[in-house]
């Protein structure tokens, strides 16, 4: 990206005059918007393993069915000593210590799907759990929301939302990060794969996480039958919950290794301050 | 400074994630207040709208799963079993014009409902049964609430190993509303003494822990806070939401 597109880019010409090479990159919404994603993550995460430490199971169907099981964490005794399971897919594996049989806050080890230092609060605690957890959704619902219309309007969003000139772009971006490629493909602010992290995460996993979270409730179900239905009953929302849950731990890994290999402290700064150093790494990350 | 920020922030996420304490600091600490009010957000926001689902006749579950605290074992109880519930009177008083004690025919006489709806449990599972028995409303009606009733609280025979009795509480909204039931029947048959016999109540639109079993009196209130832990149920009493609709 040249200094010229910066200047082009809406609001920019209210701030100060970037110094050579630098970019204001981030508006105070986004960077608000991203540390209450942050943090709401982390305490949906936690607080959503304690509340399905209740029921450690997730079936495929609108009621709870066995033979519809397609995840679930148990302990047993075998020859006097407690092992933990993880079943997948009826695929059955030992997971003593860290899941089924595992860390209970308490000192010990008991029966419990996911551990204590997983969880919030620590030691099973259902109650406090869904205050986390209801209170949180609202936060990263609101965060989502904000963000949406605060991008929308200094059309961040028009250059982070994949449009279909970038699929074929994709790949060879790909191939750029597997170093298999010497220069990504031309791209704006944010490449290909960028694009398509963003527009997932925001438009898909978001919306889906917080609507199959909200098909939980009898209360939302009497209201919005037809939403429970889309995803084919409660019990199996809880499941889409649970995989959606999964999906944005898997984006965030993948976003943090880019946060780390694309110039650390350069991005951090840019989150931070909104200031973004233009340099070698300039729209290959995170 | 920006790396200072930086590892500060990061070392308070693993500390969230690995102590305990601060967990249980942030969880009981002033900021529980926040975790509290959300309920009133959730209650405004979702409220009690609309009709549960109503399933099929395939779609129940014949051996639905018992919930709850114990079966009663107490000698009153147990003696009511042993009479086939025939000395059972259902209490209606409080703030009432017209109290009344109701036996399990008269309960029967006064409607007649039948619902397949699914029971959603706090926990997370959720069972499909066969509910039959007589609108709360109705029943209400008939003891004619005074203006000043807001609740109404059922006193259930069931209690803790600590002797607690289980109550709960509806606003009369929710009580009024089509599919809130004494249910009578379940699955074809009069409830059995682990389902909650003779009477409970069953309400789809909440979470399980809001459908009592066990129901011996239904008391109108203005405010449910005198009564026991002042939550306005065992549950609640226990840190579980009131408005359970979520």
């Amino acid at each position: 990206m040249t200094t010229s597109e910066t200047a082009s880019r809406p609001f920019s010409g209210v701030m100060h005059e970037p110094a050579a090479g630098r970019v204001y990159r981030h508006g105070i919404v986004a960077r608000a918007a991203h540390w209450l994603w942050a943090l709401a993550m982390l305490v949906l995460v936690m607080s959503g393993l304690q509340i399905f430490n209740a029921a450690p199971y997730l079936d495929a169907s609108d009621k709870s069915d066995p033979g519809r099981r397609v995840l679930a964490f148990g302990a047993q005794r075998v020859g006097g000593v407690p092992v933990g399971t993880t079943t997948v897919f009826g695929l059955t594996l030992r997971t003593t210590h860290l899941l089924g049989y595992t860390d209970d806050g308490l000192g010990g080890e008991s029966p419990r799907a996911f551990p204590a230092w997983a969880t919030l609060p620590g030691p099973q605690d259902l109650a406090d759990g869904r205050r986390w957890h209801l209170a949180f959704a609202w936060a990263l619902t609101i965060a989502v929301a904000a963000y949406l219309v605060s991008a929308a309007a200094r059309g961040t969003l028009r250059e982070l939302v994949l449009r279909p000139s970038d699929l074929p772009k994709l790949w060879p971006m790909q191939l750029y990060y597997f170093r298999l490629r010497k220069e990504p493909p031309p791209h704006g602010t944010y490449n290909p794969l960028q694009k398509a992290a963003y527009t997932v995460v925001l438009f898909a996993f978001f919306p889906l996480i917080v609507l199959t979270g909200l098909t939980l409730s009898p209360g939302v179900d009497a209201a919005a039958p037809w939403l429970t239905a889309l995803f084919g009953g409660r019990q199996f929302a809880r499941a889409w919950h649970f995989l959606l849950m999964a999906l944005l731990i898997g984006y965030f890994l993948v976003h943090l290794t880019m946060v780390v290999t694309t110039g650390m402290w350069n991005n951090m700064r840019s989150m931070i301050t909104g200031w973004y150093a233009l340099g070698e790494h300039d729209g290959v990350g995170p | 400074m920006k790396r200072r920020l930086f590892v500060a922030s990061s070392l308070s996420a693993l500390g969230l994630t690995a102590c305990g304490s601060v967990k249980d600091s942030l969880t009981n600490g002033p900021f529980r207040s926040v975790l509290l009010s959300t309920e009133k957000l959730n209650h405004a926001v979702i409220g009690t709208h609309g009709l549960a689902r109503e399933y099929k006749e395939s779609d129940v579950d014949r051996d639905f799963r018992v919930n709850g605290l114990d079966t009663p074992s107490d000698s009153v109880y147990t003696g009511l079993v042993r009479g086939g519930f025939r000395a059972y009177r259902l209490r209606v008083d409080g703030l009432v014009d017209r109290p009344q004690t109701l036996t399990l025919a008269d309960l029967r006489a006064a409607g007649d409902r039948t619902q397949i709806t699914r029971h959603d449990c706090v926990e997370g599972w959720s069972a499909i049964g066969k509910w039959r028995g007589v609108p709360l409303g109705t029943v209400l009606a008939m003891a004619r609430p005074k203006a000043t009733a807001r609740y109404c609280v059922f006193h259930c025979f069931d209690a803790d190993q600590s002797g607690t009795r289980y109550y709960e509480s509806l606003d009369l909204h929710e009580a009024a509303h089509p599919q809130t039931l004494l249910a009578l029947d379940l699955n074809d048959k009069p409830l059995d003494p682990d389902h909650g016999a003779p009477v409970r109540l069953k309400i789809p639109t909440q979470l399980g822990y809001k459908s009592a079993k066990w129901v011996r009196r239904i008391e109108l209130v203005a405010d449910y806070t005198p009564i026991e832990g002042g939550k306005g149920g065992y549950w609640e009493d226990q840190g579980y939401e009131w408005y359970a609709g979520i």
